[in-house]
């Protein structure tokens, strides 16, 4: 994933330039408000091309380790993806080629995307660790389709599927996909969806035999204060 | 008329086409796999700056089918310029090879009749 992230930066790096167009532009123009939507255009890309390896490097174990620096280049990912990369992202959605079909597929992922984020960062001020990576799971799993929609969009390409199609598959399937495994590796690392035999066993990990004895007996048999 | 101005646009729009494209990790459509030129007039008509043009069109297939008028346009006959439609204008065909060219009025466009 970081190195399809790395090949869309360098691949992006043509819209920099500022005296000729990159074929996805020249493909896109004439659109509505061209200013509106060129400057969104660029602010996506040098977004996106901050918060997908960020992302990434945030779900690493080694950066989990460091709680101060997480919390701090969360911070920094959080506030790029919720002020800068989704907004960019929504104005170009409605000049997305393929028509509303495609601008919905978008819209939604945008949706996904802000709504985890939000309450990962909730989840996380409130110190529960579980929903917070739940929530970020989502974020990266959308975040994702950048590269996956991009390497379906080579293989409809060399499978000579026609490119309408291509886009409009290419775009939702990787945005429900990644929706579906996101909720799936989340459910499978709660502990209650295990099998019973392992539920017990943290229970009676967590509480020692011998607290449940003494609170039956005393429950049972309680001593008659003094007084009564 | 019909052979030169097929040959200009095959020249000057479709092989310098294929030759910037390229199999790119991009959301950009992915280069044809075949592109033909159709001349769309059999005779040139003049334009109200009094210059004659001649239209065309270009089709492309990605798979089986051909796909018609992936690129309409029009050839003037003494200059050789080319011009493409986008959107209601028309722009000088280096537009499509990345060049910043804004739409061009009046151009590919025929005088009214004198009648």
């Amino acid at each position: 994933m970081l190195v399809g992230s790395a090949v869309i930066t360098a691949s992006s790096l043509a819209y920099f330039d500022f005296d000729t167009l990159p074929p996805f532009v020249v493909e896109k123009l004439p659109v509505r408000f061209e200013s509106l939507w060129l400057a969104s255009l660029r602010i996506h890309v040098a977004a996106a091309s901050l918060a997908l390896p960020l992302c990434l490097l945030l779900m690493t174990r080694a950066l989990q380790r460091r709680v101060a620096l997480h919390r701090w280049l969360g911070r920094i990912c959080g506030v790029l993806v919720l002020l800068v990369l989704v907004p960019s992202g929504v104005v170009l959605s409605f000049d997305a080629k393929g028509g509303a079909v495609v601008t919905a597929g978008f819209l939604l992922s945008a949706a996904i995307i802000a709504w985890f984020m939000v309450r990962g960062v909730l989840a996380a001020r409130r110190g529960e660790v579980v929903l917070h990576s739940r929530a970020m799971r989502h974020v990266v799993a959308q975040m994702s389709v950048a590269v996956t929609s991009r390497a379906l969009l080579l293989g409809f390409d060399a499978a000579g599927v026609d490119p309408d199609v291509a886009y409009v598959v290419a775009l939702w399937g990787p945005v429900l996909a990644s929706a579906a495994v996101a909720e799936l590796v989340s459910l499978r690392t709660v502990p209650f969806v295990r099998s019973a035999a392992q539920f017990f066993e943290r229970i009676r990990r967590e509480f020692h035999p011998l607290a449940l004895v003494v609170r039956v007996r005393s429950l049972a048999r309680p001593h008659v204060r003094l007084g009564r | 008329m019909g052979q030169w101005a097929q040959r200009r646009v095959e020249d000057g729009l479709v092989k310098p086409l294929s030759d910037a494209e390229s199999h790119r990790f991009s959301r950009s459509r992915p280069p044809p796999r075949e592109r033909r030129v159709r001349v769309t007039q059999t005779t040139a008509t003049t334009d109200k700056s009094g210059r004659s043009f001649v239209s065309f069109a270009v089709d492309v297939r990605f798979g089986s089918e051909w796909s018609e008028n992936d690129i309409v346009g029009c050839a003037y006959t003494g200059s050789g310029d080319l011009y493409v439609k986008r959107g209601d204008a028309y722009r000088p065909a280096s537009f499509l090879l990345g060049k910043n060219e804004g739409p061009v009025a009046g151009v590919c466009e025929a005088a009214p009749s004198r009648s």
